[in-house]
């Protein structure tokens, strides 16, 4: 996360650090940097229980709460978060909740117990000293600046996938990480899963040979129809709802659960699912810090009805250095070795091995690489507990989650770019160092989305 | 597609006829660009919806290329169709498609929409688009035309753009008597990231809101990171301090972060101290820093 820049080239380490200590007047090299250096034995614990607050609390928010009846009990971890369920969690309490909806808002603030504090504007959320770290499981406009602003309130950042709805977006949420020293977990926790480790451990262990192409496959999206606009219920505060995005009159069709569909709030299924698959395939390539070189998207959107996100889908994402290609295929070709509805098939020279799903269903991998990873363990993939424990981890050590911001920001990009080449119908050349469309005035414009006022980043 | 068969066929009663047609539309010519409009605002649904994607696809099709075939002619025509004797629908929707593809010979144009209030926030997320300082230049002319409801956005927009050129303006709006404009000035200013000539005075963080105190330091902050990276070392740490210097534990990592990107032996001398912070977490990042800021040992 820190970035040693040095002013003087020939300085050298040990020079620096005297003078830099002789400077200070004060104490010796060794008092300064502990042999422990970033060991975190001895040191003063965390607060006993750690009190989240939570942005979106509709179905998947919800599955984030920390209720009050577990206070002063055991608790284990989430399962469907990558790890086994079995690890205690830290003490923890949802102490405030926030959403645009006040019947959510009430029906989670029931399941939380107690007197969580409740709020409509997540701002004030933020403002609470009380809350350490936010859970945002907001509709996916609002994933960016939701994360920048709790950075800037000093809150650590659970935020659900996908990262972000443009490439502007998630460099600036990457910057707002960084500038404030902040944890952010993203919220693909199929990287966290005991599969995902075996098949990384198996491929990076060469187990594969060389990888050239990754076939995700994933069912295709529904047609939609047609829904009459209308005024939006009592309960909902639809302007913040609409936040940063363009503004579009109230439907009910592209609000709660069905957002998904409209390109503007949820992208489809490739931002969706896609944002999971690609993920695993993203860590497991070794391309948590780098990007594509071209990505082409063939496909058609809705016929008629209200949607405008991909029907059906193929967007192909060469990579170079290693040269390698990621396909995204909705409708795509299944695994022939496991029963799932969308995951991927990684191709190598010593054949195939395939790996299901990467969300909250059972991902799930072949037993070659599962035998291989009993007997023998790579060293070159991480192993996170769960994503929910990783996180935690996270928030004590200060360390970088598994799925922390840069590479959200990269699988995000795969997502946003595979939609941008979608809606344009052509071919894009992708500057991945600069995160600039290579010759496409228009597509360069598109990867950034001026907020609607107040909301900009 | 010729035009007339375009037309004829966005109005079928068949879906797949008009997906058809709005898939093809590319190839039209601009001429078919104010029946669309008509028919997108005056039609049922479905067809309604095939003369938007249609208008959308035609503007693709010319978007890549900046001098290509018959953009010039797309764009005048989408113009014409923010005028008010179309629907909003209508005119929000060739805001947007302009957003792409209009260059900067319409920034003019566009801008003469900021005066508009039913399409303000549409014609200035457009210029917002369009590259080039001419769009810089209709922004920030803009600034003292427009109600004072509209302003902090256009300050929004100038801070996006990073528009160099606004940095007295903004530092002149931190000190307005309006707290959205004074606010929204404090937050473009650290955006632009360059020094105004007359010294910036923040709003009295006493008169602020927890959230502008917040909003306060972050603009404070990133304009250090800009002053940091373009080589004005002594404001930079100047303000790092200040954040080390707050009781929050986040400002005080934020100061360390940003020192440790200075990398010298005085922004080593300002973190030292808090390497023995009673915070844990401030303690634990100015210990990264610190290793962060040492060379390799020279072999």
């Amino acid at each position: 996360m820190l970035t040693g820049i040095m002013s003087t080239e020939t300085t050298s380490r040990r020079g620096f650090l005297k003078g830099a200590a002789a400077a200070s007047g004060a104490v010796s090299l060794f008092d300064i940097v502990p042999a422990r250096a970033l060991g975190l034995e001895g040191q003063t614990p965390p607060s006993d229980t750690i009190h989240f607050g939570h942005i979106g609390i509709g179905g998947r928010g919800r599955g984030f709460l920390r209720p009050m009846s577990n206070v002063g009990k055991q608790v284990k971890a989430p399962a469907n978060l990558g790890g086994d369920g079995s690890r205690i969690m830290l003490p923890s309490l949802s102490v405030a909740l926030c959403d645009v909806d006040t019947k959510r808002l009430d029906t989670a603030a029931t399941l939380v117990g107690g007197k969580p504090k409740l709020y409509k504007d997540f701002r004030r959320l933020l403002e609470d000293k009380d809350v350490d770290a936010v859970f945002i499981a907001s509709p996916d406009h609002w994933h960016a600046l939701q994360t920048i602003m709790a950075c800037e309130a000093g809150k650590d950042v659970y935020v659900e996938k996908p990262a972000c709805n443009t490439i502007e977006e998630g460099r600036a949420m990457v910057s707002a990480a960084e500038r404030y020293g902040r944890v952010v977990q993203v919220g693909s926790q199929g990287r966290s899963t005991l599969s995902a480790w075996q098949a990384a451990n198996y491929i990076r262990g060469g187990q594969l040979g060389r990888v050239s192409r990754v076939l995700c496959w994933h069912y295709a999206s529904p047609d939609g129809d047609w829904t009459p606009d209308s005024e939006p219920p009592p309960e909902l505060d639809y302007d913040m709802w609409v936040g940063p995005a363009r503004w579009l009159p109230y439907n009910v069709k592209h609000t709660h659960g069905a957002f998904r569909w409209m390109i503007d709030f949820g992208g489809g299924q490739i931002r969706d699912r896609g944002a999971h698959v690609m993920s695993i395939a993203n860590w497991i390539m070794n391309c948590d810090d780098k990007g594509p070189v071209s990505i082409e998207a063939k496909g058609e959107p809705p016929h008629d009805g209200m949607y405008d996100s991909a029907v059906t889908m193929r967007v192909t994402y060469e990579f170079k250095d290693p040269d390698w290609t990621l396909v995204w295929a909705q409708p795509g070709t299944p695994s022939q070795e496991l029963q799932a509805a969308y995951g991927a098939v990684y191709h190598g020279e010593k054949g195939p091995l395939t790996v299901t799903y990467g969300d909250g269903e059972p991902t799930n991998t072949e037993q070659k690489a599962r035998d291989y990873a009993e007997r023998c363990d790579c060293g070159k993939a991480f192993k996170s507990p769960g994503h929910a424990e990783n996180f935690e981890d996270c928030i004590r050590t200060r360390e970088k989650p598994i799925m922390h911001m840069e590479a959200a920001h990269r699988v995000a990009s795969l997502c946003v770019l595979g939609n941008v080449s979608f809606q344009l119908q052509r071919k894009l050349e992708w500057d991945w160092v600069n995160e600039r469309v290579v010759n496409d005035d228009e597509a360069n414009r598109m990867l950034s989305r001026p907020g609607r006022g107040p909301w900009h980043l | 597609m010729e035009d007339q068969k375009l037309l004829a066929a966005i109005q079928s009663e068949n879906a797949d006829v008009r997906f058809a047609a709005w898939r093809q539309a590319g190839e039209s010519t601009a001429a078919v660009v104010p029946e669309l409009g008509r028919l997108m605002g005056a039609s049922t649904a479905p067809v309604s919806k095939a003369a938007r994607e249609a208008l959308t696809t035609m503007a693709h099709a010319v978007g890549k290329d900046a001098d290509a075939p018959g953009r010039a002619a797309l764009v005048t025509a989408l113009l014409g169709l923010t005028t008010k004797s179309n629907s909003l629908p209508v005119r929000v929707h060739a805001f947007r498609l302009l957003s792409g593809i209009a260059g900067a010979d319409k920034a003019a144009q566009v801008a003469a929409a900021l005066r508009l209030p039913e399409v303000q926030e549409e014609a200035i997320y457009c210029l917002e688009r369009i590259p080039g300082t001419d769009a810089d230049r209709e922004l920030l002319a803009s600034y003292k035309d427009v109600k004072d409801d509209f302003k902090p956005r256009v300050l929004y927009a100038l801070g996006h753009r990073r528009v160099q050129e606004a940095a007295a303006v903004c530092a002149e709006a931190m000190r307005s008597a309006n707290k959205q404009i004074a606010m929204a000035a404090v937050r473009a200013y650290g955006r632009i990231g360059k020094p105004a000539a007359a010294a910036a005075v923040y709003p009295d963080s006493g008169a602020l809101s927890e959230w502008q105190r917040v909003e306060e330091m972050d603009s404070q902050l990133r304009f250090a990171d800009h002053q940091a990276r373009d080589g004005n070392h002594t404001e930079a740490m100047r303000i790092y301090a200040v954040a080390l210097g707050r009781a929050e534990e986040h400002w005080q990592c934020a100061g360390i972060i940003g020192l440790a990107k200075i990398g010298t032996p005085e922004a080593a001398v300002a973190i030292h101290p808090k390497l023995k912070s009673q915070n844990r977490v401030v303690r634990i990042t100015a210990e990264k820093a610190w290793i962060s800021m040492a060379p390799p040992e020279r072999v």
